[in-house]
């Protein structure tokens, strides 16, 4: 297992080194020029010059890409040109934010769709099958930031039951901040669930297995959630994934809408302003959580099913 | 009680249509005594496993419509509502699949697939349980049974998880055991030991055993009485002895020709001219007409009622009433 993961773990290598690499390529392509970014359009040409030459922008192309590639392994993403803070100390105010925020989303998703998916399934075709159909179509049709507007205006500004903007301090504080944003995403992302949900627990209510659990007198509940949902689990993992990565990518539109601190708003601010440092590790931060995503479920797989542990 | 232990009286298992039902199952009516082993048996498609999951209520309703009356030990099953059933199944009545490839949940130990059979029908501390998931699986014949409780069923051979879901089916030493083709996968020498251990448990409990199989030579081994189904319906019932030596339906005499001799042989039925008609597409007369050597214009218009041929001998032939009553 420990063997399995570590081959996993080299595979993902190539995909971190292609990602610096299209970073580091995209950022010298967008139009603009980042010193003028950094200190205004009114700085004197001198100081302008010295700034490219203190940020290295001055130097060949192959040698800032090498430079880069040693500071991202160092973790060492510089300066931000505005704000003069290390860019690291910035990634670790924010990305703890954007972690609790797509844990959250996604434990709510989870918690809401997986019922939802399996009460549909077996009310197939009934009102609560229907309902769920219409419920993911809504959630297909809805963009993220569209509901997040409705629900800060409803339930923020219009009821006032929740906190309009930031995180909040403490744990309850950012508990009470943190519902509407995470409602968000977790309604969008259940109604994906809840139809994969669905559909895999249907085909594997009708596997052989699930006819022996029923004859060995296990009433429904426990043929569905024992039995049915821990085969199903296998398909639905994939889909899990894909939502954890969906719901990562929601967040950036949530924490604008909700004026949160995170990696999604740090980025769009630092796109804005042409904040090569900030970008760069920002992309980097996003590209990283996939790779961890994807490792993380593989070793969801080979928790759930003996087959690949056997064959690993 | 008296009574047999199993009693079905016209049992119709219909898909389709109401107006034009397709009736797999069509009027079966057999009982089954303790103590018994009875033989089922007929060719692919014939209803047998439709017959056998019945008495489970383990046909999915919908899409199928069952009709007709079941009694175990005078409980009337078909009348029982659905969430009654768990308490019955495992528990009365246990059943072994003909599918032992898939029949067991790959993502669970077989250790915790018996032990589920076990406390779903008391209560049991963990140790009594595994204590008694190896007995089982020892008295199934698996080797080296401690270990292998940790075992999934992937690791296992055809006949290997043929032998776990007899010790699921066993478990809590059912009155009725239904054995759907439970020797099917296996080699010979493994067929003769699950078929021991089935003799075996029926006379350590007085339980019944209704045994679906293709295999006559199993069928004259074990069984007390044979059944024989054709399309959906029961053609002949007998004593395994006189079904052998006095077939009384034209079908199953094709059945024993078909089988050079009895007792040696484990070929397949299939070697009849001519093929099934599905269950349920004959909706007039005798399904078997078609391939029948003793066929008449009767046999197009009626189907025959079962006729006694002696006792506990019944066949369902115009042509073999008429040489009887001769
Ligand atoms: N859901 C269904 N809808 C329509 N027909 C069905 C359905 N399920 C089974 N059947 C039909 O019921 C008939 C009886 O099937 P059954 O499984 O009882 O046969 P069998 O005698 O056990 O055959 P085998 O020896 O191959 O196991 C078959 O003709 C089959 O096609
Ligand atoms: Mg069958």
């Amino acid at each position: 297992m420990a063997r399995y993961l570590l081959y996993r773990l080299l595979d993902a290598i190539p995909t971190v080194f292609l990602v610096l690499s299209f970073v580091f390529v995209a950022m010298r392509i967008l139009p603009g020029d980042p010193a003028l970014a950094a200190l205004g359009p009114q700085t004197d040409p001198a100081q302008l010059a010295l700034f490219r030459e203190r940020m290295g922008l001055n130097d060949p192309l192959w040698l800032q890409y090498l430079k880069f590639l040693w500071d991202a392994v160092r973790f060492d993403f510089g300066v931000s040109f505005l704000s003069n803070q290390p860019v690291s100390s910035l990634i670790a105010r924010n990305l703890p934010h954007t972690i609790y925020l797509t844990l959250t989303s996604v434990v709510i998703g989870l918690a809401l769709g997986i019922p939802f998916g399996v009460y549909a399934a077996t009310r197939r075709n009934r009102p609560a099958d229907s309902a769920l159909r219409l419920y993911s179509l809504l959630g297909y049709a809805i963009p993220d930031f569209y509901l997040a507007a409705i629900l800060l205006i409803v339930f923020a500004l219009n009821l006032g039951w929740f906190p309009i903007l930031g995180a909040g301090t403490g744990f309850w504080d950012g508990l009470h901040h943190i519902i509407l944003p995470a409602l968000t995403l977790a309604l969008l992302k259940s109604a994906f669930l809840g139809r994969l949900t669905r559909t895999s627990v249907l085909e594997v209510l009708g596997r052989d297995y699930v006819r022996t659990a029923r004859a060995k007198g296990a009433r429904e509940g426990r043929v569905i959630y024992r039995h049915a949902l821990r085969n199903a689990l296998l398909p639905l993992s994939t889909g899990i994934g894909i939502s954890i990565l969906a719901t990562l990518s929601g967040s950036v539109a949530v924490e604008l809408v909700f004026n949160r601190p995170g990696i999604g708003r740090l980025l769009i601010d630092a796109i804005s302003e042409r904040d090569y440092p900030v970008i760069q590790a920002g992309v980097l931060m996003f590209a990283f959580f996939v790779i961890f995503v994807n490792l993380a479920m593989e070793v969801v797989y080979v928790l759930i099913d003996p087959r690949i542990r056997m064959a690993s | 009680m008296g009574g047999p232990l199993l009693e079905v009286r016209d049992l119709t298992v219909a898909f389709g249509p109401r107006d034009m039902p397709l009736r797999v199952v069509d009027g079966v009516s057999f009982a089954l005594d303790r103590g018994e082993t009875v033989g089922l048996v007929g060719e692919s498609g014939s209803g047998k496993s439709m017959t056998a999951l019945s008495v489970m209520r383990l046909v999915p309703e919908p899409p199928a419509r069952i009709g007709g009356e079941i009694r175990l030990d005078g409980r009337d099953i078909l009348g029982l509502p659905l969430r009654e059933m768990p308490a019955i199944r495992g528990r009365d009545v246990g059943m072994i699949f003909q599918e032992p490839m898939s029949s067991l949940n790959p993502v669970m130990t077989i250790g915790d697939q018996i032990g589920e059979a076990i406390s779903l029908h008391g209560r049991m501390t963990p140790a009594a349980r595994r204590a008694r998931v190896i007995e089982l699986l020892t008295l199934v014949g698996m080797p080296d049974p401690e270990a292998r409780i940790r075992a999934y069923p992937d690791q296992f051979s055809g006949g290997m998880r043929q032998r776990v879901m007899a010790a699921i089916a066993m478990a809590c030493n059912p009155s009725l055991l239904i054995a759907d083709e439970p020797t099917t996968a296996l080699d010979v020498t493994i067929q003769a030991q699950v078929l021991e251990l089935m003799t075996d448990i029926r006379e350590r409990f007085n339980s019944a055993i209704l045994l679906i199989t293709h295999d006559l030579g199993v069928v004259a081994e074990i069984c007390d009485r044979v059944i024989v189904m054709y399309s959906g319906r029961i053609v002949e019932e007998a004593p395994v002895e006189a079904l052998f030596d006095a077939p009384r339906h034209p079908y199953t005499r094709g059945l024993l020709k078909s089988v050079p001799s009895f007792s040696e042989t484990r070929e397949r039925l299939y070697q009849i001219a001519g093929s099934v008609p599905p269950a349920g597409t004959i909706r007039e007369g005798c399904p078997f007409r078609a391939r029948c050597p003793l066929r008449m214009p009767r046999c197009a218009v009626e189907m025959p009622p079962m006729a006694a041929h002696g006792p506990g001998h019944r066949a369902a032939c115009w042509a073999t009433a008429e040489e009887a009553a001769a």
